[in-house]
């Protein structure tokens, strides 16, 4: 395993962030994720292939080229296996260690989109959702259909299992979060993160969504991403921000915003190993990498990317961060010291 | 000094002098959009023609409807779908669109060259460009002017609009005076002022009204004239409009027809509009509102055209069902389409240059496609044409000479631009 | 002068009223003390008879009675102050023996605060045409049009600084609206410069010569595009947008689509005059200030300038026969050449001779708006009833031949402001003026009450106060009544949505509503049928009710007896949206 021990973590000082690496592709990027080991990053981008990355010496693999753009990219623990999403509402499993990556298996999971997916910790079931507003849930090994889970009245935008495996989160586009009690089928409550919604009645569209969750390491907290002031929605008006609410009592805890007042979404949360939430916001503002200290409102630091950016990646060693660009770039920002004063101020 | 064409007569290169001999005897007399041939006009009045809009406000996507190219840089995510015409696709955002293909005639070589709102949905509606000196009439008030039954209780012009309240739009009637006008119904409502207020009983109302024709009667026993004619006359119009109130009214389709249509805004109204129609009204345009998705543009055209979908569709295929479709020109227009490139905030913008609409009804040749684009959408490349093809298209649909000329102050103007010619392999 | 101490409030409140006077006394003290005296009004009445003559003999059809003192009344306050006369004034009138009534009452109105505002909203209309607000603000220009009409400046002048307009005196940028307001759009200017000042479209003019009407040829539209062919709109940060010019232009050249293949070259030219002897400066110093980025240019010779002096003037037939015929169809309802802005050959005056006597007048008066205006009022033409003699059937009526008074539908303002001077509460604002003014405070009420001109100053102030106070009401009107903005506004449609407003959803059912309309509550208290109908035709139509129209009356309220109020409510509408009201007849 690639991951750092903690004191390396302990070493991750987000004011020092700068981007260490960039990779490129010829079309506009949307998504990215580092395989569990660290040892590669994938991304999809808008010519509907999947890319693989090493992460050490940047060699770039194109999986084979699919219907439409793919969304979700998830993992088994070890990393050996890799399901897609598509747009085409369909699940493809991948090779992804091996050394030319291949489809193993794909399945027509959904009736439109797949906007998430997500692997039950054990690695035994995997969880997608999307258009079709039905949260389905599938045996990793063999891809057979095991589960459904119905009542979002919106697509779905994002899924979260929860570490003991027991419950399954999932967050739609009117900010509603269900959670599942996956084993009985049931829904144990909902939270209300309809802040991250709006409706605006003049261009007659819903915007907004719980883009993506995270839980805090210890369980806690439960942070939810997206948008808020969105006075424009067709003209991209709005400004990230998280909400986090008591895992335990489902309240609201906080909600974090900007300083500035940056204009884009955030489009993922993570929680640091050290307790800090990174977010990656892109949008008409540009792209930032965004650092909160639990429970205070504002930022404590804000990373500008060079290019609008559209998702982003922890790795494993809490140091690195790897954002997807518009520009087709991957860029791998470091958490710890610059190399050298000419860096800092370029 | 480039010419603008803004006297907007016929062809410019016809000889001054056999202008002369032909306009001399019609053009001299003064007046609203006097048209030349009377008697055209009447005869198609009494086939009873109607038009439908369906208007997508902000400016639709070509490639998320009409024009699909998927797996192209510009295609976006969704896929092509098959239709009821073999070797026609659209996008799979419109599957009940694509079972009424067989209705329909796509016109996908539309260049407006055009990406201002304003300007863009002027073209569209009257089939010319801009100009600083004259305005020219929008179809709806062209058709309200040309074809509506004289006398007709209910307005020939009505524009359903989401949201808002109601108005006259005078300017669209441009020199056809605002008789012309459209009657907005914001958000569905009837026309402005067409109920009693509160204070006025219906006997009162009775009171009032024949004091007024008392009065007249003695005042114009000496006076009468054409202009005292014409006033007098809108008090007679509005108890006529007045008593044809629930004409505007929804309410009174049936919950059935309710449900098909869409409980959604768009689908009342699509519900109205062939409420309308059925009634005898000339000219019905629905605006749905927004395409003009800057941001996200797939996420809002999922959204919108969701709604637009099913509720089209339901509507084509009753108008079909009630012989309707025969006589009524329907049309899917917007001020341009969108940008084939997908920008930063996977958005689309604006985009004249390369688009299409759809056309249905009223003897079109229908389901097919007129006009191509190439292989990623970025241009036009078989039988391109701008918003003066389309108008001239529709008004001989309808059975208009395009070319016929209307008098506006004495000055000859031809109904459709003179730069411009019909679709001729889309009319029956 | 006894001094007292007193609270400081008072003082002050004061202090402020007569800051007010001062700087309205400062503020008018040119249009009082400048005014143009007027031709004398001798020679307008030969000119009058003259008229009367000239329309006389050229008609075939009998002629309608002359107008009793009610209708001439009615009529007059319409074309000269924009409103029906207050029931007050109409029973003064009427009640007034002499025989010089309509003369005095000719001259007392066009002296007036209220004809300067008429004149200013013509003004307004007929050079803006309702275009909404761009660059400079209406309610400038408008009460830059108001100041010119009360002094009674001359028209030429008034247009030549329309046309001169160029922003470098900013006392006068409100001039500069014609422009800026049409965008500084060259084609759109030539085309109204050549509508509203010369009284031919040339539109059509613009890409070969008209194929219509032989009088009107390529090159007469780019003459005067020569004109403004250096001019254009010139934005900088910070700064007002200007119409501004440059000293250089290439030539101005024109092909006819006819002949494609002919190009031709103009200088400035107006119509088929010669052109005007341009200075010539060597290369590179052509302007006081140079054209560069962010700079305004500043020419030593202005064309602009030199086409105010050239289209504004008496020496332009052209000019003055369109604003003699203007004003002619302001008052008689249609221009003596019909549409007004087609003057040619093949479309002569009904009344050659008489246009031309007008436009004679126009320019020996040296553009007097008020003295045309007054020779027209006393003419027997104007003052003919509109009822046609028994036997005439009204569809055989030849408007041209002014056999009776002409029907004109009020304009939007003129309906707007009649309905609040028939349902009483112009008067009401009136009053509550007055009140402010004198009782309100004694001292501005002795100030202003101090000579005739102060007295001339007060009636201007309490006009521009009322008129604020009630303008709010226009709007409405304007968009149901008036043409969209930017298009011509004399040919206006009667429409259902404007019944639909008068009956249902309008003020005006409001302005009637019992138990708060002041003409229907002040009827209702008054105890006989009789007095209510007296009452109640004098101030909608302003004219007593004839034997019938009382009988009527008595007859309708007897069997409404139970709900007086509402039955008179009844009535004042049916009076209010007749056509009689909807006439100036």
């Amino acid at each position: 395993m690639n991951t750092a021990p903690d004191s390396a973590v302990a070493a991750a000082d987000p004011t020092q962030a700068h981007v260490a690496a960039e990779w490129e592709h010829d079309a506009p990027l949307i998504n990215c994720r580092f395989d569990p080991t660290g040892r590669f990053v994938f991304a999809t981008s808008e010519d509907r292939s999947i890319l693989r990355f090493d992460v050490e010496s940047g060699q770039k693999f194109v999986l084979e080229t699919q219907e439409t753009w793919v969304r979700p990219l998830v993992f088994d623990p070890t990393g050996e296996t890799l399901v897609s999403g598509g747009y085409d509402g369909r699940l493809v499993w991948w090779s992804a260690a091996a050394e030319t990556p291949g489809p193993l298996r794909s399945v027509d999971a959904h009736d439109g989109w797949i906007r998430a997916a997500a692997v039950h910790p054990s690695g035994a079931q995997i969880a997608t959702a999307g258009n079709d507003r039905i949260v389905r849930l599938w045996n990793m090994a063999d891809g057979a259909l095991v589960g459904e889970l119905a009542g979002h009245e919106k697509h779905v935008y994002s899924l979260l299992w929860h570490p003991e495996g027991q419950f399954l989160l999932s967050g739609d586009l009117a900010g509603v979060i269900r959670q599942w009690d996956v084993a009985s089928r049931q829904e144990v409550r909902t939270l209300d993160a309809s802040a991250l919604h709006t409706y605006n009645g003049g261009q007659g569209v819903d915007y907004g969504g719980v883009r993506s969750m995270a839980l805090s390491h210890d369980g806690g907290q439960l942070a939810c991403s997206g948008l808020t002031a969105a006075t424009n929605p067709l003209g991209a008006v709005n400004e990230p921000m998280l909400l986090v609410f008591d895992w335990q009592t489902g309240e609201l805890k906080t909600t974090h915003e900007t300083k500035d007042k940056l204009k884009g979404i955030a489009w993922r949360v993570v929680y640091h190993p050290s307790g800090f939430l990174i977010a990656i916001s892109g949008g008409s503002g540009g792209g930032f990498v965004i650092f909160w200290r639990a429970g205070e409102a504002q930022e404590f630091f804000v990373h500008k990317l060079p290019n609008t950016a559209r998702e982003m990646d922890l790795h494993p060693d809490g140091l690195r961060i790897v954002t997807a660009h518009h520009d087709g770039r991957l860029r791998i920002s470091r958490l710890d010291g610059k190399p050298n004063e000419e860096e800092a101020t370029s | 000094m480039k010419c603008n064409h803004a006297c907007g007569s016929q062809e410019h290169g016809l000889a001054r002098r056999s202008f002369l001999g032909t306009m001399l005897g019609a053009g001299a007399s003064a007046g609203l959009g006097t048209l030349v041939r009377p008697a055209a006009a009447e005869e198609l009045q009494r086939q009873q023609k109607r038009v439908l809009v369906c208007y997508l406000a902000g400016g639709v996507s070509q490639l998320e409807t009409w024009d699909p190219k998927p797996r192209t840089d510009t295609g976006g995510p969704f896929r092509a779908i098959p239709t009821s015409v073999p070797g026609v696709h659209i996008s799979e955002l419109l599957p009940h669109t694509a079972q009424q293909m067989h209705r329909l005639m796509l016109v996908r070589g539309v260049n407006t060259n055009e990406n201002d709102h304003g300007k863009g949905s002027y073209i569209m509606q009257t089939g010319r460009r801009r100009e600083p000196s004259t305005d020219y009439p929008y179809m709806g008030s062209l058709a309200a002017r040309l074809l509506a039954p004289e006398g007709a209780a209910l307005p020939g012009y009505i524009h359903i609009t989401p949201g808002g309240g109601g108005s006259i739009s005078a300017g669209e009637a441009a020199f056809l005076g605002p008789r012309y006008a459209p009657v907005v119904l914001g958000n569905g409502n009837p026309p402005q002022n067409t109920a009693l207020p509160d204070a006025v009983s219906v006997t009162s109302d009775a009171a009032r009204q024949s004091l007024r024709r008392q009065q007249d009667e003695r005042f114009l026993r000496r006076r009468r004239t054409a202009l005292t004619e014409a006033y007098t006359s809108t008090y007679d119009q509005a108890a006529a409009l007045m008593a044809q109130r629930e004409v505007f009214d929804v309410s009174k389709e049936s919950e059935q027809d309710h449900e098909r249509y869409g409980t959604h805004d768009f689908g009342r109204h699509c519900l109205l509009a062939r409420r309308l129609l059925e009634n005898g009204v000339t000219f019905v345009k629905v605006s749905h509102s927004n395409y003009d998705t800057h941001n996200e543009n797939f996420n809002f055209h999922i959204e919108q055209l969701g709604e637009f979908d099913r509720t089209f569709a339901t509507l084509i295929n009753d108008l079909a069902d009630r012989g309707l479709l025969e006589s009524t020109l329907v049309l899917v227009l917007s001020e341009f389409g969108r940008t084939p490139r997908i920008n930063h905030l996977y958005g689309r913008d604006h985009w004249g240059t390369a688009w299409s609409i759809a056309m249905s009804g009223c003897g079109l040749q229908l389901g097919g496609t007129v006009g191509a684009t190439n292989d990623n959408g970025t241009e036009v490349v078989d039988r391109q044409v701008d918003g003066g093809h389309l108008f001239h298209t529709y008004l001989r649909a309808l059975g208009f000479d395009p070319t016929d000329q209307l008098t506006v102050d004495g000055r000859p103007v031809q109904i459709a631009d003179p730069a411009a010619e019909a679709i001729e392999e889309v009319l029956a | 002068m006894a001094v007292h101490v007193r609270p400081v409030l008072l003082m002050l409140r004061r202090c402020i009223a007569v800051a007010t006077v001062v700087v309205a006394v400062q503020f008018l003290a040119p249009a009082g003390a400048a005014e143009r005296p007027e031709r004398p009004p001798a020679e307008s009445g030969s000119l009058a008879d003259q008229i009367d003559g000239l329309i006389d003999e050229a008609r075939e059809l009998p002629v309608a009675a002359p107008a009793d003192d009610a209708e001439f009344l009615r009529r007059l306050y319409l074309d000269l102050m924009g409103t029906i006369p207050p029931a007050e004034e109409t029973r003064a009138f009427l009640d007034d023996p002499s025989t010089d009534k309509r003369t005095r009452l000719v001259d007392r109105l066009l002296a007036s605060p209220q004809h300067a505002r008429r004149m200013q909203v013509w003004l307004d209309v007929t050079l803006m045409e309702r275009r909404g607000d761009t660059h400079v603000p209406s309610a400038e220009w408008q009460e830059y049009l108001r100041r010119a009409v009360l002094k009674n400046r001359p028209l030429d002048e008034l247009v030549r600084e329309i046309l001169a307009a160029d922003d470098t005196d900013p006392a006068r940028r409100p001039a500069s609206k014609f422009y800026l307001d049409r965008g500084g759009e060259l084609n759109l200017l030539v085309r109204d410069v050549s509508r509203l000042f010369l009284g031919r479209d040339l539109q059509c003019a613009q890409c070969h010569d008209h194929p219509l009407v032989g009088d009107y040829e390529q090159q007469h539209y780019y003459g005067l595009l020569a004109y403004l062919s250096r001019s254009f709109v010139f934005s900088a940060d910070n700064q007002p947008t200007v119409f501004a010019e440059k000293g250089v232009s290439d030539p101005v050249k024109f092909q006819s689509v006819f002949s494609p293949d002919d190009t031709y070259e103009t200088l400035p030219r107006v119509l088929e005059s010669e052109p005007p002897a341009e200075p010539q400066f060597p290369g590179g110093q052509e302007h006081v200030v140079a054209p560069a980025d962010g700079v305004r240019p500043i020419p030593k010779y202005s064309r602009r300038e030199q086409f105010a002096r050239d289209l504004a003037c008496a020496d332009n037939r052209a000019f003055a026969l369109n604003w003699a015929n203007r004003l002619w169809a302001l008052m008689m309802g249609r221009g003596l050449v019909d549409p007004v802005d087609f003057h040619h050959s093949d479309n002569p005056p009904s009344h050659p001779e008489l246009l031309d006597l007008l436009a004679d007048e126009l320019v020996a008066s040296g553009f007097d708006m008020r003295h045309l205006m007054r020779s027209i009022a006393s003419s027997a033409t104007y003052g003919r009833s509109s009822a046609l003699p028994d036997g005439i059937d009204p569809k055989t009526l030849v408007p041209e031949q002014y056999a009776s008074g002409p029907l004109k539908p009020l304009t939007p303002e003129q309906l707007c402001f009649s309905l609040l001077e028939a349902t009483g509460i112009a008067a009401a604002h009136r009053a509550a003026v007055q009140q402010e003014l004198t009782t309100g405070d004694p001292r501005l009420g002795e100030l202003l009450a101090v000579d005739s001109a102060r007295e001339r100053l007060a009636d201007e102030v309490a006009e521009q106060r009322v008129y604020s106070r009630l303008q709010g009401n226009l709007g409405a009107f304007i968009s149901l009544f008036g043409a969209p903005g930017g298009s011509p506004q004399n040919n206006v449609q009667s429409t259902v949505h404007q019944a639909l407003f008068l009956s249902n959803g309008g003020p005006l059912v409001g302005w009637l509503a019992p138990g708060s309309s002041q003409l229907v509550d002040r009827l209702a208290k008054l105890s006989d049928a009789d007095a209510i109908a007296h009452e109640l035709y004098l101030s909608a139509l302003s004219r007593p009710p004839n034997d019938l129209e009382r009988g009527q009356v008595a007859g309708f309220l007897a069997a409404r007896a139970e709900e007086l109020a509402k039955a008179v409510s009844e009535l004042a509408w049916a009076l209010c949206t007749s056509s009689e009201f909807r006439f100036n007849h």
